[in-house]
C-alpha cells in the first residue's frame, strides 16, 4: 500500500449529479472513502475544497459550456490519473445524443431562444475524452455502488480497475431471467455494458442501455433483428441513441454509408 | 438395480420425509419458463417443466461466488455455497450434463468448488416428454443409466422409481412404506408404451456421428463469417449450456482493512475479452473465430477425447439465442442443408 | 466595488454559485448562476416513445429521480388515458416517501447541519456529533432501500412503468419496510426537535408567496390535480403555466418562474406553510409545538419544515404498507392504444413543485415542458440573498454576507442539476456603472428621466434626459412623455434604464447602476417611480430594467441642484454621449 494517501478530487460537470450522489449514497463506506484517501475536492459533500495537485480526478458529467471545458483542462493538468465516472463523462450522456451540430443548435434555440448567455458560452455536450486523455472509464447511469467501491479500493491500493466488458445479457443469464428480446420486447441488453447487475430485466423491464455501449456492440444485427420483430426504424434508432452519447454518431454514419 | 412403484399421492409425503436433512431443490415456475429453486412448499414444484432457463450446473458452481477471502497474510477458503442438497426433477439430459462436468472439473486439477457441492447433492431424476426443441435422442442422452440416486418415471397415476445408488437406497429406507416392489405385467406394458410414445415425440434431430468430420471439412466455410456477423456476442449460449464450464476470477478489494475477495464468475469463449492476453493482443478477435471454437468444443474435440459430443441435446441454445445461432442451425449449415435461422436471413439482408 | 462570490456552492446536489456585488453601501447585483451546461432534456425526448421518455426525463436529476419518474408517469398516463389501479398508486406513493426520507435526511443532517454547528462537512462533524451522523446515515439508507425495493435502483430505477410496475415487492419486503419505519420513530422525533429548535438567524426575513400541490380531501401529501397557493388561490393542473410563467435570464441555463410578477417559493416550507394545518397524528402535534409566524417569511425554516416532513413520511409509510397489503392481487401493466393526447403531471419533489407536461402525437412525444422546483425558487433565492446581503451591509457586517448567502441558498435545498453552485461577494470597482452601461449599449437601451423640478436634486434625472436629447440621442424619454402615451410597449426587447436619484447612504454625487428589481425588493430604496411604471411593465421588462442612480444631497422643496449631483450628471452625460 502506498505510504502517502492518494489525493483524490471528485468533480461534477453537466449531468444529473447522480454519480456524485451515488458516492454520497455509499453511506457506511463514506467514512472509509474519506479515510482511505485524501479527498481534496468534492463539492457535493464538503466546503473545504482545495485546488492543487491530484493523484486521481474522478470527473462526472459532460462538457457543456466553455467554462466547463476550461475547468476540465485544468483538472487534467493537475491530475496524474483521470477517471470518467458515469455515462455523461464516458460517452456524453443523453444530452450528447443530438446527431449533428445543426440539430443541437436548433434545439438550443427552441429551449432558450436568442438569449446571449453572460456567464459561459454553451457547447454541444461531449464526453470528457473529446477534450482530454482519459485513463479509465467507469460507466453507468448512475455508476454502480459495488463497482465504484471496488474500483476505488483498487485505486487506493495501487491496482488498476477491473470492470466487466461484456454485455448485460451475461449478468441477466446469471440471474436466470427469461430473455425479453425473445419475447419481442425492445431490450438493449446485448449492446449494453454489464455491471448494473441486469437490474431492469431482473424487474421484468427491458434494458434501456443506460450503461452505454460495449466495445463490440453489434448494432447492425440487433437493428435487423428488431426490424424483423416489427419495430419501426426510428424507434430502434432512438432507443439505441438515448444513452450511447457520441458513440452512436459514428455508427449511424457508417450505417448510412452502408445503406447507400 | 431395484425398481419400485410409488403412488402419485405419496410423492409429497416422501419428499417431506427425505428433505428433513437437506435442502430440496426443484424446477419452479419463473414467468412462463422454469428455474431451479429451493422448495419449501412442494406445490411449487413444476412437475411439467421441460427445461429450466439455466441448467443445474448453477447449483454446483453459482454464476458468481467468492472462492476465498485474502489479506496480506494469507487466504481462507470460502465454501459457503456447499451444503447438503436434494435435486429433484432433473431430466436425463441434465444428468448427462453433470456427468460431463464431472469429467471436466476433475482432470489435471480437482476443482473443489464444483466437486464438493456435487458430492453433497443427491440426484433425484424425473422422466420427461420432449418438446419441439429437444434432441437428446440424437445425443443419446435421452436415457440415463448412471449418475442418479433415484429416478422417477411418471406413468400418469404412479411412478416407477429406479434406485441408482446406495445413497438412493438409503432414502427409500427412510420411508419404505410408500413403495411397492411388486411390479405387474401391466406395469411393464404401460412403461413400454410410454417409452414408445416418448421415442416418437422428438421433432428435432442432429446427426452427431458426422459432426467431427464436417467440422474439420468446413473449417474455412463461408457460413462461419455469416454467424459471426449476426452474433450479438451476448454469451447467453454458454450461460445456458449444461456443459459450458469456463470461468473468470476477479479480485475484489474493500476499504477499511477488510479482507479482499476472489470472485469467480461464469465466462464464455464467445466474449471478446476471453482470448485477450497481456498487451491487448487477441487471438480470436472476430466473433466467427470464437463461435468456431465454441462449436469445435461441442461437436468435435470432446468426441475425440471421450467418444461422444459435449452436447446433451437439451435444446437450451435453440430457445435462447436471439439470432438463432445454435447446435441445430450450425449442424444444418455444416451438412449443407438449408438453414432456417435469423443469422442466415441477416446474411442475405446485409449482402443486398 | 467588491464581489462576494461562492463560485462553487458546496454541499448542494449539482453545480452553481451566487454572486453579490457591493458598491459602497448598496448591493448592486445578486445573481444565482448555474454553471451546469444546457442539456436540452426537453428536446431530447421529443420524437421518442412514451416509454423512453419516462426513462430519460428522470435523468434530469439523480436525487429527485423518483419524483421525476412519478411526474412523468402521471403526465404520460394523463396524456394516454391510462388509469392505474389503486395498488399501483399506493406503491408509487411508497417509493415517493422513500425519496423524501432519503433526500430530506441527507439535506438536513449532511448538507445543512454542518453550517449551524461549525464544520465544513458531515464527515468532519462526525467527531463531535457521531450520533446525528449515524442516524442520518441510517435514515438515508432506509429511504434508499425503499426506492431500490420498489423502483429497482436507488437512482434512476426503471421498475415503475407506464400503467404499473415491472414486478412487485414481496410481502416480506413490505413488512420489513413497515417495521423498520416504526423502529426509527424515536430518532425521527429527535430529528424534528433538533431542526425545529435550531436558532435560525433573523436575516433575511420577508413575506413571499408559497405554492404546492393540492393533495385534495383536506389531506397533506405529495401530489394532486391542482396547485394551491398561500393566498388560497387554486390553479388547475392543466393551467400550470398561469403560475409558472417561465422566463430566461442571461446568467443561467436554468429557466425562472414568477407569479403575477412576483417571485414565489416552493418546497418543504411552502408545503408546511400552506398545508401544515392538515397534518395529523404526531406530525400535527410537532407542527403545533414548533410552528410560528417566522416560518412564513424566513427561508432558513426550510430545514425545520423538512424535518417535520421526515416525521410525516415515517408516519405515513406503515399506513401505506397496510393499505398495499390489503390488496393481494398484483395488477398487470395497463396496456394503452391511444396514440395522441396531452397531459400534465403534478408532484411534490422533496425541494418543491415539479411539473411534467407532454404531448404525444402518432405514438411519439411531440412536445415536452418540465418545470423543476429549483427553477421556480431561483428568483426567491436571489431575492432573499439580496435582502440578507443588503441588511448585513446596512448593519456593517459585510464579512458575514458570504456565509449567510450560502446558508440561504442551501436552505432551499437547490438541486442544481435540475437547474443550478454557490456564493461570492465582490466589491465593485469605482465607476462600475460605466462598465454596466457599456454592456447594455449593444442592446440599444432606452433612457427614461424621472424626477421633479423645483425639488433640489430631484431634477437630476430630468436634466440627464434633456442633456441626452440635446446630444441627439434617440430613445430618450421624460417621465411625463411616458405617462402620456404608451411608448413603453414599443420598447419591448430593449433594456430600460431609468435615470433618477437614489438614496444609497453614500456621499452625494455617487453614481450606481442598480437592477430595478432591487428597488422593488428593498423598501429603503423604494421610490415613487414604482407605481408609475411597475404596472405598465411586463415581468420580462422588469427583469431587464435598471436604475442609473445618483446619491442626492437634498430633495428639499424649492432648492437647487447641488454641485456634487451636477458634477455627477455631467460625468454621466460625458460617458453616454461619447
Amino acid at each position: 500500500m502506498p505510504k502517502d494517501k492518494l489525493k483524490i478530487g471528485i468533480y461534477e460537470l453537466t449531468g444529473c449529479a447522480g454519480d456524485a450522489l451515488l458516492i454520497v449514497d455509499c453511506e457506511e463506506e463514506l467514512v472509509n472513502i474519506f479515510t482511505a484517501a485524501s479527498i481534496e475536492a468534492f463539492l457535493m459533500a464538503k466546503s473545504d475544497n482545495r485546488h492543487g495537485e491530484l493523484d486521481v480526478a474522478l470527473v462526472e458529467g459532460s462538457v457543456s459550456t466553455e467554462k466547463e471545458k476550461e475547468e476540465l483542462l485544468d483538472i487534467r493538468k493537475r491530475a496524474r490519473v483521470v477517471v470518467a465516472i458515469g455515462g455523461c463523462a464516458c460517452v456524453g450522456g443523453p444530452q450528447a445524443a443530438f446527431l449533428d451540430k445543426k440539430e443541437w443548435e436548433k434545439n438550443l434555440k427552441k429551449v432558450y431562444g436568442n438569449i446571449e448567455f453572460s456567464h459561459s458560452r454553451p457547447l454541444q455536450s461531449k464526453p470528457i475524452d473529446a477534450y482530454i486523455k482519459v485513463d479509465c472509464y467507469l460507466p453507468g447511469c448512475p455508476i454502480g455502488k459495488a463497482q465504484f467501491l471496488s474500483t476505488f479500493a483498487r485505486m487506493v491500493n495501487g491496482n488498476p480497475p477491473e470492470l466487466f466488458r461484456f454485455p448485460v445479457c451475461v449478468e441477466c443469464k446469471w440471474h436466470e431471467n427469461d430473455c425479453l428480446l425473445n419475447k419481442d420486447i425492445l431490450c438493449l441488453g446485448p449492446l449494453t455494458l454489464a455491471g448494473c447487475g441486469s437490474v431492469c430485466p431482473n424487474f421484468n423491464v427491458p434494458c434501456f442501455g443506460c450503461w452505454g455501449p460495449t466495445e463490440e456492440a453489434n448494432r447492425t444485427s440487433e437493428y435487423y433483428l428488431l426490424r424483423e420483430k416489427g419495430f419501426d426504424t426510428e424507434v430502434i434508432k432512438n432507443r439505441m441513441a438515448n444513452y450511447s452519447g457520441t458513440r452512436i454518431t459514428e455508427f449511424f454514419e457508417q450505417f448510412r454509408k452502408e445503406k447507400r | 438395480m431395484r425398481i419400485l412403484k410409488l403412488q402419485k399421492k405419496d410423492l409429497f409425503p416422501l419428499l417431506k420425509v427425505i428433505s428433513r436433512e437437506a435442502e430440496l431443490w426443484a424446477p419452479t415456475a419463473k414467468g412462463d419458463k422454469f428455474a431451479y429453486g429451493r422448495v419449501l412448499d412442494f406445490s411449487r414444484i413444476a412437475m411439467d417443466a421441460v427445461r429450466t432457463i439455466i441448467p443445474p450446473k448453477k447449483i454446483m458452481v453459482p454464476s458468481l461466488f467468492n472462492m476465498f477471502n485474502f489479506t496480506e497474510k494469507g487466504y481462507q477458503e470460502d465454501l459457503s455455497h456447499v451444503t447438503d442438497r436434494i435435486l429433484f426433477g432433473i431430466h436425463p439430459c441434465d444428468i448427462h450434463g453433470l456427468l460431463i462436468l464431472d469429467k471436466l472439473f476433475s482432470q489435471a486439477y480437482l476443482d473443489p468448488y464444483y466437486l464438493e457441492p456435487r458430492k453433497k447433492t443427491l440426484i433425484l431424476g424425473l422422466s420427461c416428454l420432449p418438446d419441439a426443441y429437444c434432441f437428446c435422442k440424437s445425443t443419446h442422452t435421452d436415457i440415463i443409466e448412471e449418475g442418479y440416486d433415484l429416478f422417477f418415471t411418471d406413468l400418469e397415476s404412479y411412478f416407477l422409481v429406479w434406485i441408482g445408488s446406495s445413497r438412493g437406497d438409503d432414502l427409500i429406507r427412510l420411508a419404505p412404506d410408500f413403495f411397492d416392489d411388486k411390479l405387474t405385467e401391466k406395469d411393464i406394458q404401460t412403461y413400454t408404451k410410454w417409452q414408445e410414445k416418448r421415442d416418437n415425440a422428438f421433432k428435432t434431430t442432429v446427426n452427431f456421428t458426422r459432426m467431427p468430420d464436417l467440422m474439420e471439412l468446413n473449417y474455412k466455410a463461408p457460413f462461419w463469417e455469416e454467424v459471426g456477423a449476426a452474433c450479438l456476442a451476448c454469451g447467453s449460449c454458454s450461460m445456458v449450456c449444461p456443459t459450458c464450464n469456463c470461468y473468470n476470477v476477479v479480485d475484489k478489494l474493500f476499504l477499511g482493512n477488510k479482507p479482499g475477495k476472489r470472485l469467480r464468475h461464469w465466462d464464455s469463449c464467445t466474449l471478446p475479452e476471453y482470448s485477450e492476453v497481456a498487451g491487448g493482443e487477441n487471438f480470436r478477435e472476430h466473433k466467427s473465430q470464437r463461435l468456431k471454437l465454441w462449436y469445435t468444443h461441442k461437436l468435435q474435440a470432446y468426441v475425440s477425447k471421450y467418444g461422444k459430443p459435449s452436447c446433451v441435446g437439451c435444446g437450451r441454445c435453440l430457445v435462447t439465442c436471439p439470432v438463432q445461432i445454435h447446435v441445430k442451425s450450425v449442424a444444418d449449415a455444416l451438412e449443407g442443408h438449408p438453414v432456417e435461422a435469423f443469422w442466415k436471413k441477416f446474411a442475405q439482408e446485409v449482402s443486398k | 466595488m467588491k464581489t462576494i462570490s461562492i463560485d462553487h456552492l458546496p454541499r448542494v446536489e449539482g453545480n452553481g454559485g451566487v454572486f453579490a456585488t457591493i458598491d459602497g453601501h448598496v448591493i448592486t447585483e445578486v445573481k444565482l448562476v448555474i454553471n451546469e451546461g444546457p442539456r436540452l432534456i426537453e428536446r431530447l425526448t421529443v420524437g421518442k416513445t412514451p416509454e423512453e421518455d419516462v426513462s430519460i426525463a428522470p435523468r434530469i436529476c439523480a436525487i429527485c429521480s423518483v419524483s421525476h419518474k412519478n411526474a412523468a408517469l402521471r403526465a404520460m398516463e394523463n396524456a394516454l388515458g391510462v388509469k392505474v389501479q389503486p395498488k399501483i398508486t399506493l406503491l408509487r406513493e411508497l417509493a415517493h416517501m422513500g425519496e423524501f426520507i432519503e433526500s430530506h435526511s441527507l439535506h438536513v443532517y449532511y448538507l445543512a447541519l454542518p453550517d449551524y454547528v461549525g464544520f465544513p462537512n458531515a464527515i468532519a462533524m462526525a467527531s463531535k456529533f457521531p450520533f446525528e451522523v449515524k442516524i442520518a446515515l441510517e435514515m438515508k439508507q432506509f429511504g434508499n432501500a425503499i426506492m431500490k425495493n420498489l423502483n429497482g435502483r436507488m437512482i434512476h430505477g426503471e421498475n415503475m412503468v407506464i400503467g404499473g410496475f415491472g414486478s412487485f415487492p414481496t410481502r416480506e419486503d413490505l413488512v420489513w419496510i413497515k417495521n423498520r419505519a416504526i423502529q426509527f420513530m424515536p430518532f425521527v422525533f429527535r430529528t424534528v426537535e433538533l431542526f425545529c429548535g435550531l436558532d435560525y438567524p433573523t436575516v433575511p426575513e420577508s413575506d413571499t408567496l408559497y405554492a404546492c400541490c393540492e393533495p385534495g380531501n383536506g389531506q397533506y401529501g405529495f401530489w394532486g390535480e391542482e396547485i394551491i397557493l398561500s393566498t388560497g388561490e387554486k390553479v388547475a393542473r392543466d393551467d400550470y403555466k398561469s403560475l409558472t410563467n417561465e422566463f430566461l435570464v442571461s446568467h443561467s441555463y436554468c429557466k425562472r418562474s414568477h407569479y403575477k410578477g412576483n417571485p414565489y417559493s416552493v418546497g418543504a416550507l411552502a408545503r408546511v406553510n400552506v398545508l401544515g394545518e392538515r397534518l395529523q397524528g404526531e406530525s400535527a402535534k410537532m407542527y403545533k409545538k414548533y410552528f410560528s409566524p417566522r416560518w412564513k417569511k424566513n427561508p432558513l425554516f426550510h430545514n425545520a419544515a423538512q424535518a417535520l416532513e421526515i416525521l410525516y413520511c415515517f408516519e405515513k409509510v406503515p399506513e401505506l404498507v397496510d393499505e398495499i397489503l390489503a390488496i393481494p392481487e398484483n395488477p398487470p401493466v395497463v396496456p394503452y392504444t391511444t396514440k395522441t393526447g396531452k397531459g400534465t403531471g403534478l408532484v411534490e419533489a422533496p425541494r418543491g413543485l415539479l411539473i411534467h407536461h407532454y404531448e404525444v402525437k402518432d405514438g411519439l412525444v411531440s412536445d415536452v415542458d418540465i418545470i423543476t422546483p429549483t427553477a421556480q425558487n431561483a428568483e426567491d433565492i436571489e431575492r432573499y440573498c439580496y435582502l440578507a446581503a443588503q441588511k448585513l451591509l446596512d448593519e456593517g457586517k459585510e464579512d458575514a454576507i458570504r456565509d449567510r448567502m450560502d446558508l440561504v441558498v442551501r436552505a432551499f435545498d437547490p438541486c442544481i442539476s435540475c437547474s443550478v453552485h454557490m456564493a461570492e461577494v465582490k466589491r465593485a470597482p469605482s465607476d462600475d456603472w460605466k462598465k454596466k452601461l457599456a454592456e447594455l449599449q449593444p442592446a440599444g437601451p432606452a433612457f427614461i428621466g424621472i424626477g421633479k423640478e423645483g425639488r433640489s436634486d430631484d431634477r437630476a434625472g430630468l436634466d440627464l434626459a434633456a442633456g441626452m436629447k440635446e446630444a441627439g440621442m434617440e430613445n430618450v424619454y421624460l417621465e411625463t412623455e411616458i405617462e402620456e402615451d404608451h411608448s413603453l410597449e414599443g420598447l419591448a426587447g430593449r433594456p430600460l434604464i431609468f435615470l433618477d436619484i437614489v438614496n444609497m447612504g453614500e456621499p452625494a454625487g455617487k453614481i450606481a447602476m442598480l437592477p430595478l428589481q432591487h428597488v422593488f425588493w428593498n423598501a429603503v430604496l423604494s421610490h415613487r417611480l414604482l407605481p408609475a411604471v411597475s404596472n405598465r411593465l411586463t415581468y420580462d421588462q422588469i427583469k431587464n430594467a435598471y436604475i442609473l442612480g445618483i446619491q442626492p444631497e437634498s430633495i428639499e422643496e424649492g432648492g437647487r441642484l447641488s454641485n456634487s449631483v451636477r458634477a455627477a450628471v455631467e460625468k454621466i452625460l460625458e460617458e453616454i454621449t461619447n
